[in-house]
């Protein structure tokens, strides 16, 4: 791997941490208590301090690395997870993005950026300084599982003084002694409530710290000195307990009662290398072989003598094995070859050696009571660039039109040259590489897709951000994330749902007071839903704000001079409420940095729509906006009904076809240029193709006089397109034109046929 | 006030709180036989639970929280639950 290859992969990870550290700080900061999410926050900060090590980007490094200190120690639970800090530690990733694109982009940090890198780190070593628990001691966690704790043999007193009036001890998961500090009342603490209110509580005993005066000196107690000491056993693990007691982090000490077991069950194997584990499996291999070799007819003096030698060897390695090596010499020199297999046979090495299956069954009771991730289990991921996979694709496009050759070949051969077996030949050969390519196709679009959580994980940060700067309290619920869809479908989707959340948070969702006022609660929601209908992928976008005023759309359409009054005021509100999608619409009457500049809907409409997509919005007043995005399962194959005029043939999009008429030259009628026609009591405007694609030919009629009429869906209504004749529907991988072709309108792309024929794909919402 | 103080005990009511701690110790300390009711206790602070645990005044009904009752020497036997 050469320095660029490792700069790439550099790059790649070094997005997939902070994407993740961006996903993890959010969650954490809904729950701060969680410490596996701490933990795996943490980790991830740290992969990527380590990797900005390998190369001399010193500006995020020091960046990362205040991030990597800061986070050890709301680790340790010596610093408060704040708002502040959260801030902090956002800002720094989106400066680290930054540095990344740079990299990314010129190979170095650019000099301007990294003069940055001074104050952010200084600004995150500052909360470090800053936290008033600074130097407040760690948690006295005495874990009977790690060595390292010296008091093993004195835990017991307190515990044990608990255990032994506890008849359920066995089912308690943890214990804890809370010895509240003296002063605690005076700090508005109650540990008696603080004790009470534990996590799984199972049995709860009050001592004191000192005993209790007698007598006379009882005049001298005072009450508001803390002489308690709780003990507690709970069902609860030591983590959520130490959760429930962060706030007296120094004045708790905990025991993991389940570690506690699970340290004494097993008398602890010790842990089998992987290498251990080779040597293992290869020897059971060569015992077999040597049985083998023993089981053959007729073996040479020298093999036999070969064989016993290999065997004894093999004893040898096990130091396990000594009674059954001392069996081997005890057998009669020198050995007939069938004595020596008997024996062979009863000696099962498998018995000797502890086989793979004990092994891993330990190790998974191992694992299951340590934190330590199990590197050698996890599924094997292979990271391989999304252009490789892009090539794949375009390469199985290829070789799907190259099948479609053969049976044209396959005709060739009967009609022209009659060879009419090779024809059947061909076509059987046709089958079994169609049903190949097929699998092939089907497998490659697997790869491509994408959950479209992925999408989604940036929302959570966008929503934090705007609600807090328009001081609204709005929470994101994602619903459905693992919906799987093709990368072209759900890349695209990223920016038309950004300003869609926008318009929701911006629009939608009212301010707290306001919320309050209408009986709602304070916190608004906004929901996205993604799930699978047939070959669909549906995503939905839910908030439970006010909704939209169809009448403020009509009159805002009207005075941006978008529709005509008398038309606006005859809509009806739902179609009203559609106005927003057209372009150059806005109800908002200053411009902010969220929305008001005119280019909304009709942005995300139009994107959504690139991708073969369609948007429907639904809207009551007072209640929510709810936005549907109905999207294709995948784009790499797209149905065309293929039409031919004036001796062209052409494509176009399936997806958009209402249906394919015949109508009779008669039932059209003219009125000036323009000819309709009636189609099931609806009058339906007839459009020439030839006209449209500036073609110099009459539409053509079959014998009965008929003209063929394909009827499209565009945004207006039904289109009636005539066309000379209809030639079938067929499965094409869409190339968009590029090069000098890209400006081309009125056309979506280009596909290859079967027949080494080029069909041109029709844009019918261009064209008309 | 969440403590009654009559003649002969003093009732503890519903959640006892911080403040309530000295006065009741003083008055513990005054009586000759010292009697709390807690039968409609709900939670005492433990400033208070402490001044009960050290004055040991004779205790008159069960807590309604079964913690506190067990903290006081008062929950019934082997049965942790309830």
């Amino acid at each position: 791997m050469n320095t660029t290859e490792l700069l790439d992969q550099f790059v790649i990870e070094a997005r997939e941490c902070l994407e993740s550290i961006g996903q993890r700080l959010l969650e954490v900061e809904q729950d701060p208590g969680n410490v596996p999410l701490l933990n795996d926050l943490f980790r991830s900060v740290h992969t990527l301090k380590g990797n900005c090590g390998l190369f001399e980007f010193k500006p995020l490094e020091s960046v990362v690395h205040a991030a990597e200190d800061l986070l050890d120690r709301v680790r340790n639970r010596t610093l408060q997870y704040s708002d502040q800090l959260a801030d902090a530690l956002l800002d720094a990733m989106d400066y680290s993005t930054e540095l990344v694109d740079q990299i990314e982009r010129q190979g170095k940090i650019d000099e301007t950026s990294a003069g940055r890198s001074g104050p952010l780190a200084a600004q995150l070593r500052a909360l470090l300084v800053e936290s008033p628990a600074a130097d407040a001691p760690d948690f006295h966690v005495t874990s009977p599982a790690s060595p390292a704790s010296p008091n093993q043999a004195q835990k017991a007193d307190w515990l044990q003084a608990l255990q032994s009036d506890a008849a359920n001890g066995a089912a308690a998961c943890s214990a804890l002694r809370y010895t509240p500090e003296p002063e605690c009342f005076f700090k508005g603490e109650d540990p008696w409530r603080l004790a009470c209110t534990a996590p799984g509580l199972m049995q709860v005993h009050v001592g004191t710290q000192q005993s209790w005066p007698e007598g006379d000196a009882l005049d001298g107690l005072d009450c508001y000195r803390c002489n308690l000491v709780i003990l507690l056993l709970s069902s609860a693990t030591l983590p959520e307990l130490l959760v429930h007691f962060r706030c007296v982090p120094d004045q708790i000490e905990g025991v993991d009662l389940q570690a506690a077991l699970v340290q004494q069950a097993d008398a602890v194997p010790p842990p089998v290398s992987p290498g251990e584990l080779v040597l293992q499996r290869r020897a059971t291999a060569l015992w077999a072989d040597q049985k083998a070799l023993l089981a053959r007819p007729g073996l040479s003096p020298g093999a036999l003598a070969g064989a016993a030698r290999s065997l004894r060897g093999l004893l040898c390695a096990w130091p396990e094995a000594a009674p059954a090596r001392e069996a081997l010499a005890a057998l009669p020199q020198p050995t007939p070859a069938s004595v020596l297999l008997a024996w062979a046979q009863q000696q099962r090495p498998e018995l000797l050696v502890p086989t793979e299956a004990t092994r891993s069954s330990t190790s998974t009771v191992r694992s299951s009571s340590s934190d330590e991730p199990g590197a050698d289990r996890q599924p094997r991921v292979l990271k391989v660039s999304q252009d490789k996979v892009d090539r794949l694709m375009d390469l199985i496009g290829e070789m799907v039109v190259a099948k479609n050759s053969l049976p044209y070949l396959a005709q060739r051969a009967e009609n022209v040259f009659a060879q009419r077996e090779l024809a059947r030949e061909i076509k059987a050969q046709y089958a079994v590489i169609n049903r190949i390519a097929e699998d092939m196709q089907h497998a490659i679009m697997q790869v491509r897709m994408l959950p479209v959580g992925t999408v989604f994980q940036r929302f959570g940060r966008l929503v934090r951000d705007i609600s807090k700067k328009l001081g609204k309290e709005v929470q994101l619920v994602i619903e459905g994330e693992d919906t799987e869809a093709d990368k072209n479908v759900i890349e695209p989707l990223a920016d038309p749902l950004i300003h869609i959340l926008r318009n929701s948070l911006d629009h939608g969702i009212e301010m707290p007071e306001l919320r309050r006022a209408q009986g709602k609660p304070a916190q608004g929601t906004i929901r996205i839903q993604a799930r699978q209908e047939s070959d669909r992928v549906i995503i939905e976008i839910t908030d439970d704000g006010a909704g939209i005023n169809a009448g403020r759309v009509r009159e805002k359409a009207v005075e941006r001079g978008l529709i005509p009054a008398d038309r606006a005021s005859s809509l009806s509100d739902e179609d009203a409420v559609q106005l927003i999608f057209m372009p150059g619409f806005s109800t908002a009457e200053t411009i902010s940095d969220l929305s008001g500049r005119g280019v909304g809907m009709d942005v995300v409409r139009t994107a959504v729509e690139r991708i073969n997509g369609a948007v429907e919005l639904s809207s009551r007043a007072g209640q929510g906006t709810t936005i549907r995005l109905s999207l294709p399962l995948s784009m790499a194959v797209t149905n065309v009904m293929v039409i031919e005029s004036a001796g062209r043939r052409l494509g176009v999009p399936m997806d958009l076809i209402v249906e394919t008429v015949r109508v009779h030259a008669d039932d059209v009628h003219h009125f000036k240029s323009a000819r309709t026609t009636v189609l099931r009591g609806r009058i339906v405007p007839l459009r020439p193709l030839n006209e449209l694609l500036a073609l110099d030919a009459d539409p053509l009629c079959n014998a009965e006089g008929e003209h063929a009429v394909l009827v499209v869906r565009l945004a207006g209504g039904n289109v009636g397109l005539l066309v000379d004749q209809f030639h079938g529907a067929s499965d094409i991988i869409l190339k968009p034109l590029d090069g000098v072709l890209s400006g081309l309108i009125g056309f979506s792309g280009t596909a290859l046929m079967g027949d080494g024929s080029v069909l041109m794909i029709l844009n019918p919402k261009e064209l008309l | 006030m969440a403590i009654q103080y009559h003649a002969k005990h003093a009732a503890l009511e519903g959640v006892v709180s911080v403040d309530e701690a000295e006065a009741l110790q003083q008055w513990l300390r005054d009586q000759v036989l010292p009697a709390v009711h807690l039968g409609l206790c709900e939670h005492l602070h433990a400033a208070v639970l402490q001044v009960l645990l050290a004055l040991r005044p004779k205790l008159i009904g069960v807590p309604l929280d079964h913690w506190l009752a067990s903290a006081l020497g008062l929950a019934p036997e082997g049965d942790p639950t309830c």
